[in-house]
């Protein structure tokens, strides 16, 4: 499969005009495109290191470009915007404000690990995709995307429970996510479930939504756990300096 | 004792999936090892590995989930191989005792989540991790499954879909790619030879080990219908009648998605999807309903009696 290569000219750099003639010249149309000049001066220089600060970033500071991420990458072959290569590209200079064009899809990556296994320098850019969608959340850039409220509800209910029981998981990720439960491919899968089973089967699929199965003896690895993830809060609010971010007013008052 | 031996009796962990949307997994792997004469004792009080979930939250706090299930297996059941059938149980195990062998942090925080949450820390090394299929081919491998089949899957044919946690990234994996006899990352053949031994013809399938967007099947459905589409409609212009599956993950994925690209997409691709176990089970003379046919989402029954497995 040939690399799907973003062109760093976007189109509304490109200035065509149907009749312009310039110092006697004929320049109208596309035979003489001009592209509006860029000039980047608002580098963050911290970007690097504030995404080798959250879990999965560790290694971006490896990468050569050789694209072989891009390459082999699940998402990019569907929506060629999608080029981890050049987000890792971006990261590494510091050129946030391009990297932000492209923030609403970042969290998109599917963790194949394609990448991951074809990466020559060891950069796990599946880490990085995450990584880089924490950084997206963190900073306020974007909304949290549907996948990271699908995290948060699961790992809530292992924290709590110790186990995952499906439906569940899925009646409040679609509450969180503010989406019709019964879509009309819903309604065809669960029909075409309950076609061939049996009554027991059904009657423990019931049982199994009412009464969570639960690790038993759990408290205290729920409390340990608990603990653990508060503490990395703590620690990627300090590498970001999202304390000046999160001191809003409201805060304020309540204290 | 030899490895073959030493897969005989096996501690068993089924995982979340296989008691709710994977079951008919957990029932054709419970029975096919009754026929084959195989011991599973499923690990005491278990929890679940973190899933594909858990690490998106915090890589390490996943780490010590999978731990903890093997500390339960080593340390209060006195067993060293431990046998997952989900690909995501299975990975994830993998990956715990890659970092706690590689990784001082993750070691770190693994002992101080164990002390707190009262159990013995699980140290790498202590159990061996395998996928149901390493447990088939190696107890009983090709030959030994020719013997015992009772309904050969002559006429069957099957496009054998491995998904993407059981082979990357491959540095979790390093049994594999060890040449002649092991499983390889790029072209994984395990569960093409099982089958083939049951008689089934398996097809040239080129998707072996592309993503079924499982992760995102529900955040992010139509990146996942996309997915699983190409992996379907690749698999029937194959030639496959079949794709079988060995992860509750991407069977669940395909079977929802099947549906999904039927009723949003309009495009309707008529193939079974059936697990590994659920052909084997039945070539070993198993009933369809024994081996959870009738606990699919897709209805492969009227094929299955065509085929004279019914």
């Amino acid at each position: 499969m040939p690399i799907h290569e973003k062109s760093l000219i976007r189109p509304e750099n490109l200035k065509t005009h149907d009749e312009l003639v310039l110092d006697g010249i004929d320049v109208s149309g596309h035979w003489s495109t001009f592209i509006e000049s860029r000039v980047v001066t608002d580098y963050n220089e911290a970007l690097e290191e504030e995404i080798a600060a959250l879990p999965g970033g560790e290694f971006v500071h490896r990468c050569w470009q050789c694209g072989s991420c891009t390459n082999s990458c699940t998402v990019n072959a569907i929506n060629p915007d999608f080029n981890p290569r050049y987000w890792i590209y971006l990261i590494r200079t510091g050129m946030e404000s391009e990297l932000l064009r492209d923030k609403d899809i970042i969290w998109q990556c599917v963790s194949c690990n394609k990448c991951t296994y074809a990466c020559p320098r060891d950069v796990f850019p599946e880490g990085v995709m995450k990584a880089t969608a924490h950084w997206l959340e963190h900073k306020g850039h974007t909304p949290k995307s549907p996948s990271m409220h699908f995290d948060e509800v699961f790992t809530e209910q292992i924290v709590k429970t110790g186990k995952i029981e499906e439906s569940r998981t899925i009646r409040r990720f679609f509450a969180r996510t503010n989406q019709r439960l019964f879509q009309s491919w819903m309604i065809e899968m669960v029909k075409r479930m309950l076609r061939g089973l049996p009554i027991g089967m059904l009657t423990r699929m019931g049982l199994a939504s009412l009464i969570a199965p639960r690790t038993s003896d759990w408290s205290a690895a729920s409390d340990a756990m608990q603990e653990y993830i508060d503490e990395q809060n703590d620690k990627h609010t300090e590498a970001l300096n999202l304390a000046a971010l999160a001191k809003r007013p409201d805060q304020d008052v309540a204290a | 004792m030899t490895t073959k031996d030493k897969y005989k009796k096996v501690a068993y962990y089924p995982g979340c999936a296989l008691e709710g949307s994977g079951h008919s997994y957990n029932r054709s792997t419970k029975a096919v090892g009754k026929a084959l004469g195989l011991d599973l004792v499923e690990v005491k009080n278990w929890n679940c590995c973190g899933a594909m979930e858990v690490k998106n939250v915090d890589p390490k706090l996943q780490t010590y989930l999978s731990s903890r299930v093997m500390s339960v297996a080593a340390n209060e059941m006195d067993m060293d191989v431990v046998m997952a059938p989900c690909n995501g149980c299975y990975h994830n195990l993998k990956k715990a005792e890659y970092d706690l062998a590689n990784d001082e942090e993750s070691v770190e925080v693994v002992d101080r989540l164990s002390k707190k949450a009262g159990h013995k820390t699980y140290e790498s090394g202590q159990v061996e991790t395998i996928h149901a299929l390493d447990w088939i081919k190696e107890t009983i491998g090709e030959d030994g499954l020719r013997e015992r089949v009772k309904n050969s899957l002559a006429g069957i044919k099957i496009a054998n879909y491995y998904g993407c946690m059981y082979t990357r990234p491959r540095h979790i994996f390093p049994e594999k790619d060890q040449g002649p006899g092991s499983e390889s990352t790029s072209k994984p053949h395990f569960m093409d030879d099982l089958l083939a031994a049951a008689g089934a013809e398996n097809v040239d399938f080129p998707l072996k080990t592309a993503c079924c967007g499982g992760a995102h099947t529900l955040s992010d459905t139509d990146t996942s219908t996309k997915l699983v589409l190409n992996i379907l409609k690749t698999a029937k212009l194959a030639g496959a009648d079949v794709i079988a599956t060995e992860c509750p993950t991407c069977h669940s994925g395909l079977e929802m998605h099947q549906i999904r690209a039927e009723k949003v997409l309009g495009e309707r691709v008529d193939i079974k999807i059936l697990y590994f176990t659920q052909l084997l089970g039945m070539a070993l003379g198993l009933k369809p309903r024994k081996v959870g046919v009738h606990e699919n989402i897709s209805d492969s029954i009227r094929f299955l009696k065509e085929k004279g497995l019914g």
